[in-house]
């Protein structure tokens, strides 16, 4: 095991320092200055970067403030306090943003809710928190993220706050979430150590298993039903690709992002028996390039070249499924939640015609599932950390989410609770064809099947661009190896 | 014409009775100079300081997951210059500049000519040809994204391509974003050498009219030696700032496909902020500055003999 992770840092005369969260290093101001310089640095020789926010800041990171509440719990405990959220333009957010009044009835706290573009909004995030400047207390973020926020002790750790009866309401049932959520937004830090391990550092909101959802009409048209193998899968989007007509079988992500590999590569990628690493000893090795990896890679990329956009290399979400919403792709290997909203009437020319399937199953019928969680998350550097998770709680709590599942304007799939998903979201789903059984197939085997790396983004995103580069002619098999070699250089140096 | 020698009068009424005259104390007379020399201070420590803490940081190892930084010396510079990857972000680069420049030169040389001695159409089309540059990159990206989309794309519709021609494949992109980059800059070419081209004297044409000259006799003997310095003043701008390029080609291909498109200040971009890895992304950034400084000196001597020679002063 590499002796420096966790290693919380010397305290020195002069360097006031402010423990983190349990787990992670603290970060002395002398650190604190660093991250700034270090912005500053890309700033300087980058025109783009001037203006990030980066140098702007005090010292991140403090103490878990769960224990300075004491008492009976109240939700009006922090009345008065005014906090700022972080959060980008999303379904879920679109169907809380009208719920805010009430929660600041509810707790007299004010919430100040800033938006940025999804595109934009982790570069945004990172410079906020690297600068420790504590401008929001609470923010959204996805769970894989807690593997590079966590170490450097940016983030709180929610469970003091969830075990605390003084700050947590006995009515909040933090275990009626899915617990594949719960597990996925927990982690020690530690190489090897599964996820579920260690602080909880995030409140599950809403998230997404990635299956096919598919233009029900046009199958039912020609006769056809979903696959149920990859293989079958492949041939059933040769078949339903036409380019002279413009359409084409199947949209998937491609481009040069972890993101790629994170939904329909990722799920697929392990329903075929293949994993991402092995723990050798204390060491991670990459296993991206075995011969079953290697094998799907070829045909998953093959499948792009054959069924996938023409554009492939640029696909995003939004490209996959508004070509799904005009009829342009008969099918979408995605995040459920993405295809969700274009079923809705008046989202889409397609709206209607929509339904759900698990997608293939792995040789061995299992229907291990990837998932994507937004979560709630409070920043080590909030003033306002009561305030912050009383704002996560409620949000995360049955009440509100069960009225933003019936009012949310983009609908709000899915529910992170199981209560709400058999009452109220249950209730809406009859339009959805397919999407209740598609859950209820999966949500047993979905969780996060990465496994959890400080690295994660710099490897992931290498996997994308090795993906790229097979797309454009190399070899697979020698692509994949010398993958494997960096992902596992990059563990190994870190 | 007459001078005086008489010593300044002194504070009070003066002999001839003038208004009286303010002593300012030696003191504050040498402060002076300190602090009308205080803003230009502080605007060029507000550039060297993030410049210096960022070039200290590519000495360093760090990044959001190493928990303190440790001094690593020069292996930063030698691991990256060791490492394939940044190479092909040079070539990027280097090709990038190089190419987009040497278009946007040609085209804007052309577009001025046209322009210089054009009527109506002429001031209305140079008022049309500005804007492009209003446009900020990032949307321009967005904007050519759309039309680069093979599936609703106006490109490929208008130019028959169908839906199977691939403007950002791996063997395009690199082009495609390129076209772009030529889209919205060589107006500003353009803008230059025409002004250039109108701030020329009319007499050593005139003159070589009256002789008998023809067009392109004065245009390769007279025009271009004079439009020279400003034809260079175009072309360090645009060259300095495309190696530097990022906006609207991280919006088109995020540096994709493979590293196709990856320049420098994307991947710095990348190391630093994607990945959190401030060290490496210093490091690019120290690198490409580097590159910027010697590329930009060079081209200023190439400037200043051009200037030289234009004004007659060196052959």
């Amino acid at each position: 095991m590499n002796p420096r992770r966790n290693r919380r840092p010397p305290r020195t005369p002069g360097s006031p320092l402010v423990p983190g969260p349990p787990g992670a290093p603290d970060l002395s101001r002398r650190r604190a200055m660093g991250l700034l310089g270090a912005g500053g640095a890309a700033a300087a020789g980058a025109v783009l970067l001037p203006g990030c926010g980066l140098g702007t800041g005090s010292i991140a990171g403090g103490e878990n403030g769960a224990g300075e509440v004491t008492g009976a719990f109240d939700w009006r405990k922090a009345e008065g306090a005014e906090i700022s959220v972080l959060q980008t333009p999303h379904p879920y957010q679109v169907a809380f943003q009208p719920l805010l009044a009430q929660f600041t009835e509810l707790t007299g706290i004010t919430v100040n809710a800033d938006l940025v573009a999804e595109a934009d909004y982790y570069t945004r995030l990172n410079t906020e928190l690297a600068s420790g400047a504590g401008n929001y207390d609470a923010f959204m973020t996805g769970a894989y993220f807690i593997w590079t926020y966590g170490p450097p002790g940016w983030m709180e750790d929610l469970r003091p706050w969830i075990d605390n009866e003084s700050a947590t309401s006995d009515e909040y049932d933090f275990d009626d979430i899915y617990e594949g959520l719960r597990t996925s937004t927990s982690w020690d830090f530690t190489t090897g150590s599964p996820l579920g391990t260690g602080g909880q550092w995030a409140v599950p909101w809403g998230f997404e298993t990635n299956v096919i959802c598919y233009n029900k009409a046009e199958f039912d048209r020609r006769g056809i039903r979903p696959a149920e193998t990859f293989d079958e899968l492949r041939e059933l989007a040769v078949d339903l690709t036409d380019r002279s007509e413009n359409t084409y079988g199947l949209a998937f992500r491609g481009s040069r992002s972890w993101a790629t590999i994170h939904p329909g590569f990722m799920t697929q990628f392990t329903r075929e028996g293949c994993v991402d690493y092995t723990l050798e000893g204390d060491r991670l090795v990459a296993a991206m390039n075995s011969e079953a990896a290697v094998g799907f890679t070829r045909k998953w990329v093959d499948l792009a070249r054959d069924a996938g956009p023409t554009s492939w290399t640029t696909y995003d979400y939004p490209d996959c499924t508004a070509d799904l919403g005009s009829g342009t792709a008969m099918m979408v290997y995605d995040a459920d939640s993405a295809t969700y909203p274009q079923n809705i009437a008046g989202n889409s020319a397609e709206a209607g015609n929509l339904a759900w399937h698990p997608g293939p199953a792995g040789p061995d019928g299992n229907y291990d599932t990837n998932l994507w969680t937004w979560s709630l998350a409070m920043s080590s550097a909030s003033r306002n950390k009561l305030a912050a998770w009383l704002f996560i709680q409620w949000a995360t709590g049955r009440d509100a989410q069960s009225q933003a599942v019936q009012t949310g304007e983009l609908g709000f799939a899915d529910p992170t609770r199981e209560s709400v998903f058999e009452d109220a979201f249950k209730a809406g789903l009859g339009e959805f064809s397919g999407y209740q059984e598609t859950f209820e197939r999966v949500i047993d085997s979905t969780r996060i099947h990465f496994t959890p790396q400080t690295q994660f983004f710099e490897n992931t995103e290498n996997w994308a661009v090795a993906l790229q580069d097979i797309y454009a002619g190399d070899d697979a098999g020698e692509r994949l190896d010398a993958l494997a070699r960096a992902s596992t250089d990059a563990l190994d140096t870190e | 014409m007459s001078t005086t020698t008489a010593p300044p009068e002194a504070e009070g009424d003066g002999p001839g009775g003038g208004a009286p005259v303010r002593r300012v104390p030696a003191w504050r007379r040498g402060l002076r100079p300190y602090l009308l020399s205080v803003p230009a201070v502080l605007v060029i420590a507000g550039i060297l300081y993030p410049f210096a803490l960022g070039a200290y940081y590519a000495f360093l190892d760090y990044a959001a997951v190493v928990p303190e930084p440790v001094f690593v010396g020069l292996r930063n510079i030698t691991g990256t210059l060791g490492d394939p990857v940044f190479w092909s972000s040079v070539r990027v680069t280097a090709t990038y500049a190089l190419a987009a420049t040497a278009v946007e030169t040609v085209l804007g040389v052309g577009i001025a000519l046209l322009l210089f001695r054009a009527g109506l159409v002429g001031r209305l089309l140079e008022r049309l040809l500005i804007l492009p540059l209003m446009i900020a990159p990032v949307i321009a990206g967005v904007i050519w994204g759309l039309m680069f989309n093979p599936q609703f794309g106006v490109l490929n519709h208008m130019l028959g391509l169908g839906s199977t021609f691939d403007w950002l494949s791996e063997d395009r992109a690199l082009w495609s974003v390129m076209l772009v980059d030529v889209w919205i800059f060589t107006p500003f070419v353009a803008v230059l050498v025409l002004a250039g081209l109108r701030s020329l004297p009319r007499e050593p044409f005139e003159a070589s009219d009256v002789d008998g000259a023809g067009w392109f006799y004065m245009f390769r003997r007279l025009m271009l030696p004079m439009m020279w310095p400003y034809i260079l003043v175009a072309v360090i701008f645009r060259f300095m700032d495309s190696l530097k390029v990022f906006d609207h080609v991280y919006v088109l291909t995020a540096g994709g496909p493979g590293g196709a498109t990856r320049t420098l200040q994307i991947g710095a971009f990348q190391n630093s902020i994607t990945n959190l890895n401030f060290s490496l992304g210093s490091t690019y950034m120290l690198l490409l500055w580097v590159i910027v400084f010697i590329t930009a000196r060079y081209l200023v001597a190439v400037l200043g003999r051009a200037q030289r020679r234009a004004a007659g002063s060196e052959d």
